[in-house]
């Protein structure tokens, strides 16, 4: 039995310990906003926060994420009003929106320690998160957007 | 091939597969679908709450589009409330989108099927859409005219109220539904008699609406396949033999799963459909449990007829039935291309190829199959509900009226989702344990099992007179046949000489704008390749390897004859006799709507202004995607900078026009062409497929590598609405970008590669034979 805090949440989870994390969110706390992709660590649809970190829940087994702090999509903001979600939708940035929502982790991640970056840095944080809709524009946009909006700055 | 709807789209009629009830295997049990006009007729005189079948109207005033398209990013549900709302009068705030079920109501009403695909969806639903607002409009006004004491002459229906424009007295949708009396009846021939607004009078249409299904798609709420459940579920994993197709299971031992704490069994897959072969389903408690028991299965496989298949196989009999010559269907007939190559003073000839390609949805496939009081109910996402429905029944052994789908977002559909596989496995284990199950394929089976763009193999020959003008063009396509492989025979086209029917969703693009006196294009069937790799409609579809053949060979012309590759483009798109186009179609303006879009990319792009550095070169090309009925006129400007010690392309930029006709959501349709570009240059540039002894080599984003972000160029998008009939914007990009960037790396460092994806080692190799 382990116990996983999820968005500020405890659950109680009986599986094995190296049950990979995903798997326990998404299909035994039905908490589907976090999506399966590759299970390999290399599409990024399945991000996380542990303990504020961007980290790959299909990468994470539920042994090592005991004890810490979890974020999920559903839980970046309580009305789903994050400066990322607002835009995103200002953006008009998903497709299929599959792999949104761990754009949406990874960017936070970013945002949280530096809310100016410049588009290099965004592109290096935000590579290994594949988007096979290439909404890949909008999503840069979108993030200098909630970076500039994080700003305090007018007019966005 | 019965009499269809009353709608007058002639060259689609080989697509009225409806018709064909029972024709042929898979076939068997579909009924007869009531003709489109009648079935809106028929809803028409149903609830007060719901004017057809398309939407329904509540008495808070919320108008909820029934979407009976394939909702996979292309926003095409919003563009449904788009067409609707504009008639209907209706506010953008007030529209709300749900994904239709298999119903066969809500079957596309010029195809008579469900099923999203071929870029169709806004052109062949734009007429039925805006007849059904227009149908509501009218209803609720009728209704208002009778609550407030007016004549309907004096009412007009703005922002989800029906207004009289007398004394500025207003009464809400909502509370005129409430009221009870909104119950006008049409028949078909009233509802066609509909005088629709004209585009001057639009406020919806033609304006960057939000799209409806994006804030659920930001905060997790939004509901893929892969989140469905169902009570008492348990999780079923496939596993699949090493070949892609043909194998079968000769023994399963799982001494070693049953230690796996949860596992319930291994479930032979018996499927009589032919979707699959050799599937075993490991069936346990969790998905983590399925997965650890499958991968302790010990299987013993006949890996049957394809086991040795490769790519070079399948390119040896490619080249095979081009030398052969007689196994070709005549696609493009004109004049005697043949004997005008005899006499040509100049002839041009080369091989194009492009290879396997995977299409990797970021969702997996997946299934949730649940027997419940005789009805079987499938949870999934799904582009072709009336071939899965048939497929779910053969596999489940009931009527097809007895399969409920349940259709859900999809992570991604681009012709993947096309297909019914998913379901086989989900209810052949579902039936075996009595429990619903949930299949979701490993990002490994999802490649492996891909229904992959086939391989394909063109050889053209052009022959140019002294003048510069190219006189004839021979052009063979030759590949496995996805759609053949359906089974429905009103998918198939006949050959022009009327020998035999072929598919022509494999050659489509060959019959190009331009005029050329001479022209045959012959279509072939590689039954190896057939065999082996069950192939499927990846995003484009042909013109993703027509366009590339034939665009590449007029810049290899115009370099040949010194000319210029925009010059000698413009100098073929005359728009004479059949390339005139025709009114009232999508094709309208013909070739000249091609020209002027080449001309608005190249001029935006700045062709011919200023010199380029060293190793840069700029490639254009022009595309008539998807099918010669149903052009989306597309060019492309295309910037490159090679590394000449490596062979490495960068895009600098890419420079696209596409004419729409009418537009009817702009920011819309840039976010499908940035997609579709982008998908573009990734087949160009980044991603491929191999086979080897059968089997697909790709496993996961390692191995097969679609474009990330770092890969992105400048993009710069013009799109011209000009009036003309709507038309689609998924696909036609994906086209015109491969072709551009080979034409460009040509100029930057004299480099001509023919075979797609373009790599480095590709250019450094035919670099060095300059």
């Amino acid at each position: 039995m382990s116990t996983l805090n999820i968005n500020g949440t405890s659950h109680a989870v009986d599986v094995p310990g190296d049950t990979p994390l995903l798997w326990v969110i998404r299909e035994h706390l039905q908490m589907t906003g976090t999506k399966f992709g590759c299970g390999a660590g290399l599409c990024g649809a399945c991000t996380v926060h542990l303990n504020g970190e961007a980290m790959r829940s299909c990468q994470t087994s539920v042994a090592d994420a005991a004890g810490k702090k979890i974020t999920t999509i559903e839980g970046i903001d309580p009305h789903g009003q994050h400066p990322l979600q607002k835009a995103w939708v200002a953006e008009q940035v998903p497709q299929c929106g599959y792999c949104q929502s761990g754009q949406i982790m990874q960017a936070a991640s970013l945002l949280a320690k530096n809310n100016a970056p410049t588009k290099q840095e965004v592109v290096d944080h935000m590579d290994g998160n594949l988007c096979r809709c290439m909404s890949y524009v909008r999503i840069q946009r979108a993030v200098m957007r909630a970076a500039a909006e994080m700003r305090g700055e007018p007019g966005v | 091939m019965t009499k269809h709807s009353k709608i007058d789209m002639p060259a689609l009629s080989r697509r009225h597969f409806m018709a064909v009830t029972g024709a042929a295997g898979l076939m068997v049990g579909y009924a007869a679908m009531p003709d489109a006009n009648q079935a809106l007729a028929g809803a028409m005189s149903h609830p007060k709450f719901e004017p057809t079948q398309w939407y329904s109207i509540g008495t808070d005033g919320r108008v909820t589009v029934v979407v009976g398209k394939a909702e996979m990013g292309q926003h095409i549900s919003s563009t449904m409330a788009q067409l609707v709302a504009e008639e209907l009068g209706a506010a953008w705030k007030d529209m709300a989108i749900t994904l239709a079920s298999n119903d066969p109501k809500y079957n596309d009403p010029v195809l008579g099927a469900q099923i999203t695909g071929g870029s169709w969806s806004t052109g062949m639903n734009y007429d039925a859409m805006c007849r059904a607002g227009a149908a509501g409009r009218m209803a609720l006004i009728a209704a208002a005219a009778e609550m407030m004491g007016v004549p309907e002459s004096q009412l007009t229906a703005i922002a989800s109220h029906v207004v009289d424009t007398k004394s500025g007295k207003k009464l809400p949708f909502g509370k005129i539904v409430a009221g009870g009396k909104a119950n006008k009846v049409f028949t078909a021939d009233e509802l066609k008699a509909i005088k629709l607004k004209t585009a001057d009078q639009y406020t919806i249409i033609g304006h960057s609406v939000p799209q409806l299904d994006i804030p659920p798609k930001t905060n997790g709420t939004a509901k893929y396949g892969i989140d469905a459940f169902a009570p008492g579920m348990v999780y079923g994993m496939p596993v699949t033999p090493p070949v892609r197709y043909g194998a079968t299971v000769k023994s399963v031992d799982d001494s070693e799963a049953k230690k796996v704490p949860g596992f319930i069994r291994a479930v032979v897959v018996e499927d009589k459909t032919g979707t699959t072969t050799g599937w075993v389903v490991s069936v346990a408690k969790t998905y983590e449990a399925a997965k650890k028991a499958g991968a302790a299965l010990k299987i013993d496989y006949d890996l049957g007829p394809n086991a040795k298949v490769d790519d070079a196989a399948i390119l040896a009999e490619s080249r095979r039935l081009h030398e052969d010559g007689t196994e070709g269907f005549l696609f493009v007939k004109e004049g005697d291309a043949e004997g005008a190559l005899k006499t040509a003073p100049k002839v041009l000839e080369a091989e194009y190829t492009t290879s396997i390609n995977i299409h990797a949805p970021m969702e997996p496939m997946n299934a949730l199959a649940m027997e419940k009081d005789g009805e079987w109910h499938i949870y999934t996402g799904n582009q072709f509900f009336t071939r899965t429905t048939a497929i779910a029944a053969a596999i489940a052994g009931v009527d097809p009226k007895k399969i409920v789908l349940h259709q859900h977002f999809l992570g991604g559909g681009f012709g993947r989702r096309l297909e019914s596989d998913m379901v086989v496995p989900a209810i052949a284990a579902a039936k075996a344990v009595g429990k619903p199950v949930k299949c979701i394929y490993t990002r490994e089976d999802d490649m492996h099992m891909d229904f992959t763009r086939p391989l394909t193999y063109q050889h053209v020959k052009l022959g140019v007179d002294d003048k510069g003008h190219a006189v004839a063009m021979t052009h063979d396509v030759i590949g496995a046949w996805p759609t053949a492989r359906w089974g429905i025979p009103a998918f198939l086209t006949p050959s022009v000489d009327k020998k035999g029917s072929h598919d022509s969703f494999t050659v489509n693009g060959a019959d190009y704008w331009y005029t050329v006196p001479n022209h045959t294009v012959k279509n072939f069937e590689n039954k190896l390749a057939q065999a082996a790799t069950p192939s499927g409609q990846l995003r484009s579809v042909a013109p993703g390897w027509t366009f590339w053949a034939t665009e590449s060979m007029w810049d290899e012309m115009a370099h040949a004859t010194g000319q210029d590759p925009v010059a000698l483009r413009l100098s073929m798109l005359d728009g004479l006799g059949d390339n005139a186009g025709k009114n009232g179609t999508q094709t309208q303006g013909g070739a000249k709507r091609l020209a002027n879009v080449l001309r608005i990319a190249t001029g935006r792009a700045g062709y011919g202004v200023n010199p380029l550095p060293k190793n840069e070169g700029i490639g254009v090309a022009c595309v008539s995607s998807q099918e010669r009925s149903s052009p989306t006129w597309t060019a492309c400007v295309a910037h490159v900078a090679v590394n000449p010690e490596t062979g490495d392309v960068t895009v600098k930029k890419l420079t696209l026009a596409m004419d729409l006709g009418t537009v009817v959501n702009p920011d819309g349709v840039r976010a499908q062409i940035e997609g579709s570009a982008l998908w573009g240059m990734s087949i160009a540039l980044l991603e491929k497929g191999t086979l080897k002894d059968g089997g697909i080599e790709q496993s996961n984003f390692d191995t097969y590598t679609p474009m990330r972000m770092s890969n992105v160029p400048e993009l710069d998008i013009s799109l011209i609405g000009n009036g003309e009939p709507a038309v689609g914007c998924g696909e036609p990009a994906v086209t015109v970008v491969a072709p551009a960037i080979a034409n460009a790396i040509f100029n930057a460092v004299g480099a001509r590669v023919r075979s797609l994806p373009i790599t480095a080692d590709a250019v450094k190799a035919s670099m060095s034979k300059v």
